[in-house]
């Protein structure tokens, strides 16, 4: 850690953590609330969203289970999501971990990594530990906020349960 | 003379009392989505029957000592490269006691050795050493007339076949390319016969019987139905035509969707790159890039093997998924996602963005991670009805014009039946 905090080399890079602490939260609540809708928001126009298995990323390989290049493609997810795929309806319980940050001064943007793990809640009641993994995310600032330049979520198993259609 | 136990073939029980429907191939009672005892038969006469499995791919293991793990129905199984080159597959079970051997998905290894009392094989799965073979101090030690050559990893027969490695425990099975059939064994060399890169992996696990899948993928009835995605996006598909191909035993099949010719010669004879591509209302139409790689016009095409995986070309998009039974009512399915050694960057990039039509969370075919669990839980209860599937006839047979047909679903059930004896 004590590598971490010497990288906050001007004041403003406390304001910029403590800024995308709360993207990092907001974003979880946001999807366990239901608000899909508010999804691509969370990422710059031209953001990435990728999610993959441990195995693919230590392997190198660059297919993963869903992969969003800009907010149109974000858009299209959500809009299939309420109108094309079928599925059980569920949601999620995000517990995101304390994240791990530093401030890459050339880019102005805040590296974060933070573990997960998300509990999933079928209608019938029915409640199971869906995924374990860590997000990586590059995070800027646009217009007044901080988004996601890119989120990388990396799960621990292969294996995904019936199916995913709710961005983890 | 092998001193391991082979498996008998021969039921070792009484006859199973079942009798199929005397509508035939129409009907398939849901009795044999949840029977444990025709689930265990499955086992023994499918798939340490008379059929071809698939193991692995040919790159999975590229180099002397790789190996990979992997199972033949719920039977675990190794398969290695030796320092020849040459590929073995065995039963992953110590020829001692009976433990796992390997238990990695896949590793690099001078030889196989058991961590429970260090029986150690070759990368063909020849018995080498047993520790304290001598005994200790003069004292134990195994008798005198033990003779490690005749131990061994039980072995499986395998083949090659366009990069895929098969396996069968089955003597008398044909080759792998006559298993598949003429039809079949040229489409899986159009698609397959050049060095394969694999893009990406992931597995799904699905709550129905492995056979609700099998069925799933043969059923071109369902396609436009359930999965709405490319209706929803208007994606302009000019690939209304297409057919089914059958396979001679039935139980494999081709679906496949073309591009309609007018519209081929009239917009795309002069770019060849990004010529496939789709009008949609898309906000992100990079998603469906895509360019046509072949002359035949085929855009989209699933392709079955029985009796556990499949090959699918959508647009760009080139995966095999392996669908492995983890008992009666659950099952894992795997996505091997590829492309080829040749494939440009941009290429590549086209594949990869196309990926997310299929999958786990596949844009246009996740509804199948659940669709056969609503089956398996609407049918449990009643095991004595049956499912009625008659949509373009009663018999099974290749259909060359209409893919509102559930053909290839009959066929798969002509398959079984005969395998089964049912």
């Amino acid at each position: 850690m004590s590598s971490v905090i010497e990288k906050r080399v001007t004041p403003s890079s406390d304001d910029q953590y403590r800024e995308a602490a709360e993207l990092i939260a907001a974003y979880g609540h946001a999807m366990d609330d239901g608000k899909i809708d508010l999804w691509p928001q969370f990422f710059t126009p031209s953001g990435v969203y990728h999610i993959t298995t441990k195995e693919n990323q230590d392997a190198g390989l660059p297919i993963g289970i869903m992969r969003c290049v800009g907010r149109g493609m974000m858009i299209d997810r959500v809009k299939a999501f309420h109108t094309a795929n079928i599925f059980e309806p569920h949601s999620y319980n995000h517990v995101v971990g304390h994240p791990t940050m530093s401030y890459d001064k050339a880019t102005g943007c805040v590296m974060a990594r933070s573990n997960f793990q998300v509990v999933r809640i079928m209608e019938s009641g029915r409640m199971d530990l869906f995924a374990a993994g860590k997000y990586l995310d590059v995070i800027q600032r646009e217009g007044g906020s901080l988004k996601f330049r890119e989120r990388v979520v990396v799960l621990d198993s292969r294996n995904v349960d019936i199916l995913l259609v709710v961005p983890l | 003379m092998l001193t391991t136990p082979q498996p008998s073939s021969a039921p070792a029980r009484p006859e199973l009392d079942f009798k199929w429907p005397a509508e035939g191939i129409t009907r398939a009672p849901y009795r044999l989505f949840t029977d444990p005892e025709i689930y265990q038969l499955e086992q023994e006469r499918i798939f340490r029957g008379r059929s071809w499995n698939f193991l692995c791919l040919d790159v999975d293991i590229p180099k002397a000592g790789d190996y990979r793990t992997t199972t033949i129905g719920e039977t675990p199984v190794i398969v290695t490269r030796d320092h020849d080159g040459e590929v073995h597959a065995m039963v992953n079970r110590c020829a001692h006691k009976g433990a796992l051997v390997c238990l990695k998905k896949q590793d690099n290894v001078a030889n196989l050795t058991c961590v429970y009392h260090a029986w150690n094989y070759g990368l063909d799965g020849q018995l080498k050493g047993v520790a304290f073979r001598n005994g200790l101090r003069g004292q134990g030690g195994m008798p005198s007339d033990f003779d490690v050559a005749k131990h061994r990893l039980q072995p499986i027969r395998t083949e090659k076949f366009c990069g895929m490695i098969f396996g069968t425990f089955s003597e008398q099975v044909e080759n792998v390319e006559a298993y598949l059939g003429a039809d079949m064994a040229q489409f899986i060399k159009r698609n397959l016969d050049r060095p394969l890169r694999v893009l990406g992996t992931h597995s799904q696990t699905i709550h129905n019987n492995w056979k609700l899948y099998a069925e799933n993928l043969r059923d071109s009835y369902h396609a436009t139905l359930l999965h709405t995605f490319y209706t929803t996006f208007k994606v302009n598909r000019l690939d209304m035509d297409g057919g089914i191909i059958l396979s001679d035993e039935k139980w494999h099949h081709v679906s496949f969707a073309r591009r309609a010719k007018l519209q081929e010669a009239a917009e795309y004879s002069e770019a060849k790159v990004h010529s496939a591509s789709y009008e949609s209302a898309l906000e992100g139409p990079g998603l469906l890039e895509a360019w046509e790689e072949f002359d035949d016009g085929i855009t989209h095409s699933i392709q079955t093997v029985f009796p556990n995986m499949c090959i699918q070309f959508t647009l760009n998009s080139l995966a095999i998924r392996f669908f492995a039974p983890k008992g009666v009512d659950k099952t894992e399915l795997f996505w091997i996602y590829l492309g080829y050694d040749r494939d440009s960057e941009e290429q590549s990039q086209m594949r990869i963005m196309q990926s997310n039509l299929t999958g786990a969370a596949g844009l246009v075919s996740l509804e199948d991670g659940c669709i056969n669990e609503f089956v398996q839980r609407g049918t449990r209860n009643d095991p004595e009805c049956a499912s009625f599937m008659e949509m373009g006839g009663r018999v099974a047979e290749s259909e060359k014009n209409s893919r509102a047909t559930e053909t290839a679903v009959r066929g798969f059930w002509q398959g079984y039946r005969g395998i089964m004896g049912f």
